[in-house]
């Protein structure tokens, strides 16, 4: 990789960072998601640079290029992410549901519909 | 939510309700015409046709979901409301007029007889004329024989969602109930449970306005898939000491 290359990538993830940062300071996102895509950032940084270890991981996945080593990471990545979301999502799901069905119950008591 | 544990009421008929504006006043007052004095417990699940408002014009208790969260929600809801209100009995069916009201009395019966649930079935007996399209027919076949396999229960017809029950199951579905498609995997549930379950003949009839929640061809596509998933999970969850 050259190190134009390199520059405009570092360039690239580092004004990602300062994005997630803008988004933390606006309270779009919370500390622990910032933390998980400063990670990222991080991994993509030292990935551009750190050629050698990336040939290195290249011959132990046994894949012909580098690229491909990337690509199979940032898969893996998504698909961890995906699942990690889908339990989210399932959980507000559930915390939604639960909130929804007390506040009818709550209600229909108000409404002196139970017997005390 | 505390749940008391005293019985101080007979029996309450909890009904389900998601946009059924046009079948709603006719089953309540088909309902009291049976003279069926228990109270009826409508639980609105989001509704946007005007059910609600026609709902608070009824002589029923009104429980409203401020969105839609599904059959299997709202069923939970209608039976927390009665477990915490102290029903001894609760009495399921839907508002789509399907279900018979003048069945209640035999569903109650075969509960007396020791049973602590009882499905009401469009496949038994003289109510096996129901005409059912043939491939639901075949999937609640299919899933007739997995409630066997998996929960040591034969049931005909799993999907029915005309039941009476008694406090303790009540009690338990009012805890664990599944939010969509609550057929096999509750059979399986209970079976795997012991609970005590029985199924009689009861007559059904055809819907005259609105549609099936089964009707929608990519929730009859997701339907086999999740059943299938969540019956066997039912299983897993009790093999591994978990409710």
């Amino acid at each position: 990789m050259s190190f134009q290359a390199k520059l405009i990538i570092t360039a690239m993830a580092l004004l990602n960072g300062l994005f997630v940062m803008e988004l933390l300071r606006k309270r779009k996102l919370s500390e622990s998601y910032t933390l998980l895509w400063f990670f990222v950032i991080g991994a993509v940084i030292f990935f551009t640079w750190a050629e050698q270890f990336l040939f290195s991981l290249t011959g132990f996945f046994g894949a012909i290029t580098p690229v491909s080593t990337l690509t199979l990471l940032s898969l893996l990545f998504i698909l961890v992410m995906l699942i990690f979301f889908s339990m989210k999502i399932y959980k507000m799901e559930r915390r939604i549901q639960e909130l929804v069905q007390r506040l009818a119950l709550e209600n229909a008591k108000r409404n002196q519909r139970i017997t005390p | 939510m505390g749940l008391r544990q005293d019985i101080d009421k007979e029996g309450a008929i909890v009904i389900p309700v998601f946009n059924e504006e046009k079948n709603l006043r006719a089953t309540v007052e088909e309902i009291r015409r049976e003279r069926i004095t228990w109270d009826i417990i409508t639980v609105d699940d989001g509704s946007t046709d005007g059910s609600r408002e026609l709902l608070e014009k009824l002589p029923v208790t009104v429980i409203s979901h401020p969105v839609n969260l599904g059959y299997g929600a709202a069923v939970q809801t209608g039976l927390r409301y009665a477990v915490a209100a102290g029903y001894g009995t609760v009495v399921l069916m839907d508002a789509d007029g399907q279900h018979v009201p003048s069945e209640i009395p035999n569903l109650l019966a075969a509960l007396e007889k020791g049973a602590d649930i009882v499905i009401g079935s469009r496949l038994l007996g003289s109510s096996a004329g129901y005409r059912i399209p043939f491939l639901r027919r075949m999937g609640i076949k299919f899933f007739s024989a997995l409630a066997e396999i998996l929960g040591g229960t034969k049931i005909y017809d799993v999907t029915s969602g005309f039941q009476a029950m008694r406090r303790n199951v009540a009690q338990f579905l009012a805890e664990e109930y599944p939010v969509d498609f609550p057929d096999a995997e509750v059979i399986i549930s209970l079976g795997l449970r012991k609970f005590r379950i029985a199924e009689i003949p009861a007559r059904f009839r055809r819907r005259e306005h609105g549609i099936s929640m089964y009707s929608n061809p990519i929730r009859a596509f997701y339907y086999p898939f999740k059943t299938i998933l969540a019956s066997f999970i039912v299983l897993l969850r009790i093999i591994r000491g978990k409710k």
